[in-house]
């Protein structure tokens, strides 16, 4: 027993005690906040400045409201207003305004407008302009509906059994999910990597022989395979602590953080086709790396699951729009797909419970299937070197 | 002289043989030809869309919908909605038991607070708060006519004017937002010419690096000098990859030519003749550039693992643009892009994003070439200084600060 955990600690130390590894676990946090902060550049760009020109034949901005004030990072967009177009032109083509509108005199009847520009402005900076027309347009009302109209509705949408209730800008109940998704299947492929190549390296550098005279195959496989996957609980571990973390100090200042909530049902269906699927892809990455000679020839074959396992986060749109789709429940059939996609309908819809079980259950056949494949392969390819184990070989009945 | 061709020869036969070669240079273009013949029949509209789309779309469902009005706001119906789409109820019960029996398929409540919070709870069976959203758009319209008193005018005047006419004042073709194309185009040559590059260099590297780990190099530094080896293999791998780049281009060109009118492409965007040469200029010289340096990596890498590991200090450079491809493609002509696409490390990717993404001034295209002329002539001054048998054949693991150092002359 003793060797099972010094073989589970040297391979756990080995690669957790990096730099390499802890530049891995520190760069998602700081890759994440770069991303914020790059949305938000984009959108401080994007709302030039500049002011907007306009030409009011319709008497309907004779005595102009401001635009309803924007949230950070948007900047306000002046609007100048203009009697002579032949200014205005001169203005444009000088850069001092972005673009000018003309309102014909039965624009109210109407509603046609003409924009001149040189350069087509972005629409953060139209809709400032929309709404400015808009704010004088309802000048007349009752203020409180004014307000209303300006604002819009809020569409808060509820599950017929009243169990799950969200609103269009509380979106981070649903993309949580989909996020612990990718983080944990980042996590499994970290983990399933170094376990191939756990199995693989002591092949090439010759050290198996000797390893196999005071160890016995099953205690080496075993303390790695644990070691490996507590490395991926490592990173696991970390990542969440920073999520949480900035759950509980953002929600403050975050508006869009606000309001979270994370429902119990929830977590579980994540667990319960995460923890099958993190020991499937281990199983068969082990059988890879058992298989092959090299690991640079079984990271190859370590592409032919990977890309299957980021399938779905290639179809996220139509997801998004269609959570039931045909194509949706297909593949969280799939064991490879499963994980991904159930991560993301999870959050989007409501998933019925005969789906989810299905997909446990084939995620779980799956998981023992690849243990026992991992398993043969391990026995018969251990000591072989420069020759392939093949696939016919390991399903073959003969005892190795 | 002879023993170059030779190595040139051995490495042009091994590459080709191989078969995961031979599916990048053929096999792609003919996958991308599929997709692009499929995407064309789409956006014509045919029965594969049909077919397509039904297997993205969720089950059919009643069109159906209720409210329950208990604000009071709802009056009238304006003439404009559709009857029948709309169900009122009276109560929550009622609606609830029309939507358990199928009835409808979802149903609003409008709370008697409605004018001071803005929030409208819809209760559907088909829980996607992100997808699509019913007739909700059409109760928010009600909701508006009924708060203006029924002035359907002015509530369709309060999301914009109702019509825009667009006036461009420039003199330049305008990119056409509205066709994915424009956008795609460019983008498309970026990661084109990303991984042709990238994959023509490291194919250099593990070329050397395998050699150096399985100790064939030992045996080959006895009857061929290390310069004569590098020369070898630069130009060889360059043929492959010219190879390589024709293939893509030359589909690519094609396949635009002949979709052209499937997917009326306004005629400045598509991609002009000289597009290709000046491709066939980047790549030679990128490839030059990148090649050498990723020769001088494998020279001081152990063994392939770490060379793959060491690539990135390479490939820095050329991540950038693909990090910045936004930019380049909305404002080809901006400083960021202009910068980019002169700086000797960038200006194979981005110059060539920029010549996919409009007009290009002729001297800053011949600057970026000469630039480019200029770094690859000293980078592979020292790296083929870098490349003799005292560094190939140690085993010394790698570092960042060896390889710098070499490669500065300071060994």
């Amino acid at each position: 027993m003793t060797k099972f955990w010094r073989v589970a600690w040297h391979e756990y130390s080995r690669h957790v005690f990096r730099k390499r590894f802890l530049f891995a676990l520190l760069s998602m946090p700081l890759f994440l906040a770069l991303m914020v902060m790059l949305v938000i550049l984009v959108i401080w760009m994007d709302s030039n400045p500049t002011p907007i020109g306009y030409i009011d034949h319709s008497a309907l901005l004779a005595n102009p409201l401001p635009q309803p004030a924007v949230k950070w990072p948007m900047r306000t967009v002046p609007m100048l207003p203009y009697t002579d177009e032949s200014v205005a032109k001169a203005d444009l083509q000088a850069g001092k305004i972005q673009t000018y509108y003309i309102l014909p005199e039965d624009y109210l009847e109407s509603g046609q407008v003409e924009e001149f520009y040189i350069k087509e402005p972005k629409g953060i900076a139209i809709e400032q302009f929309t709404s400015f027309l808009s704010t004088n347009l309802l000048v007349n009302q009752p203020k409180d509906i004014a307000k209303r109209i300006l604002d819009g509705t809020q569409l808060i949408i509820r599950s017929s059994d009243n169990k799950r209730e969200s609103s269009q800008e509380r979106l981070v109940n649903i993309i949580l999910p989909f996020i612990s998704g990718i983080l944990f299947i980042i996590a499994m492929s970290t983990s399933s990597g170094y376990l191939m190549q756990a199995v693989v390296e002591e092949k090439e550098n010759r050290t198996m022989e000797i390893m196999v005279t005071s160890v016995s195959p099953g205690q080496l496989m075993s303390g790695k395979i644990l070691a490996d996957i507590a490395v991926g609980i490592t990173q696991i571990v970390v990542w969440s602590l920073f999520i949480a973390l900035i759950l509980i100090f953002g929600r403050d200042f975050i508006p869009f953080l606000s309001g979270f909530t994370f429902s119990g049902s929830m977590i579980l269906i994540l667990i319960a086709v995460m923890v099958p699927a993190f020991i499937m892809i281990c199983g068969l990455m082990a059988a890879v790396g058992a298989t092959v000679t090299e690991a640079s020839e079984g990271q190859q074959i370590m592409g032919l699951f990977t890309i299957p396992i980021w399938i779905p986060y290639i179809l996220i749109a139509t997801f998004l729009q269609n959570p039931n789709s045909p194509l949706a429940i297909a593949l969280s059939f799939f064991p490879l797909t499963a994980p991904m996609t159930v991560a993301m309908r999870v959050g989007f819809t409501n998933i019925p419970n005969w789906q989810v079980i299905t997909s446990i259950v084939i995620l779980v056949l799956s998981a023992v299937g690849s243990i026992w494949l991992a398993g043969r392969a391990f026995r018969l390819g251990m000591l072989r070197y420069g020759q392939r184990l093949h696939w016919k070989e390991i399903f073959s009945h003969q005892r190795a | 002289m002879k023993k170059t061709l030779l190595v040139l020869r051995h490495e042009i036969i091994t590459i080709l043989s191989r078969p995961s070669f031979l599916f990048a240079i053929f096999g792609i273009p003919i996958i991308g030809s599929a997709v692009f013949i499929i995407a064309g029949q789409l956006s014509k509209g045919s029965s594969a869309q049909n077919i397509l789309s039904q297997l993205l779309s969720s089950p059919p469902t009643v069109q159906v919908e209720g409210y329950v009005d208990q604000s009071g706001i709802i009056t009238e119906i304006p003439p404009s909605v559709q009857p029948g789409l709309l169900m009122a109820f009276p109560d929550e019960t009622s609606a609830k038991q029309a939507l358990d029996s199928g009835k409808i398929s979802a149903y609003y409540i409008i709370p008697a607070d409605y004018i001071q919070n803005g929030k409208v709870i819809c209760i559907r069976t088909d829980f996607s708060p992100l997808g699509s959203s019913g007739q909700s758009g059409l109760l928010e319209w009600i909701l508006k006519v009924n708060l203006l008193g029924g002035n359907t005018q002015l509530a369709s005047l309060t999301n914009g004017p109702t019509n825009i006419q667009k006036v461009s004042l420039s003199t330049t073709p305008q990119r056409d937002e509205n066709n994915m194309l424009t956008f795609f185009l460019p983008y498309a040559v970026t990661i084109m010419f990303y991984i042709i590059i990238l994959s023509t260099a490291s194919l250099l590297l593990s070329s050397v690096a395998k050699e150096k780990e399985n100790r064939v190099m030992e045996i080959l530094m006895i009857s061929v000098t290390p310069r004569q080896l590098l020369t070898g293999k630069i130009v060889g791998l360059a043929l492959v990859g010219l190879l390589q780049t024709i293939a893509w281009v030359g589909t690519g060109r094609i396949l635009l030519a002949r979709s052209s009118t499937t997917f009326n492409l306004p005629i400045a965007f598509q991609l002009p003749p000289s597009f290709l040469i000046w491709g066939l200029i980047f790549f030679l010289l990128g490839y030059a550039v990148y090649a050498s340096l990723m020769a001088g990596l494998g020279s001081l890498v152990p063994n392939l693992r770490e060379a793959s590991q060491a690539t990135i200090v390479v490939i820095f450079p050329l991540i950038i643009p693909m990090f910045l491809i936004n930019i380049l493609i909305e404002e080809p002509n901006g400083l960021a892009s202009t910068i980019m696409s002169l700086f000797p490390l960038t200006s194979p990717v981005a110059m060539m994003t920029r010549l996919a993404s409009g007009d290009v001034p002729l001297w800053q295209t011949l600057l970026a070439v000469v630039l480019l002329v200029l770094t690859a002539i000293i980078v592979v001054r020292s790296v083929a200084r870098m490349f003799h048998a005292q560094t190939i054949l140690s085993g010394q693991p790698f570092s960042r600060k060896v390889f710098f150092n070499a490669l500065l002359g300071k060994s």
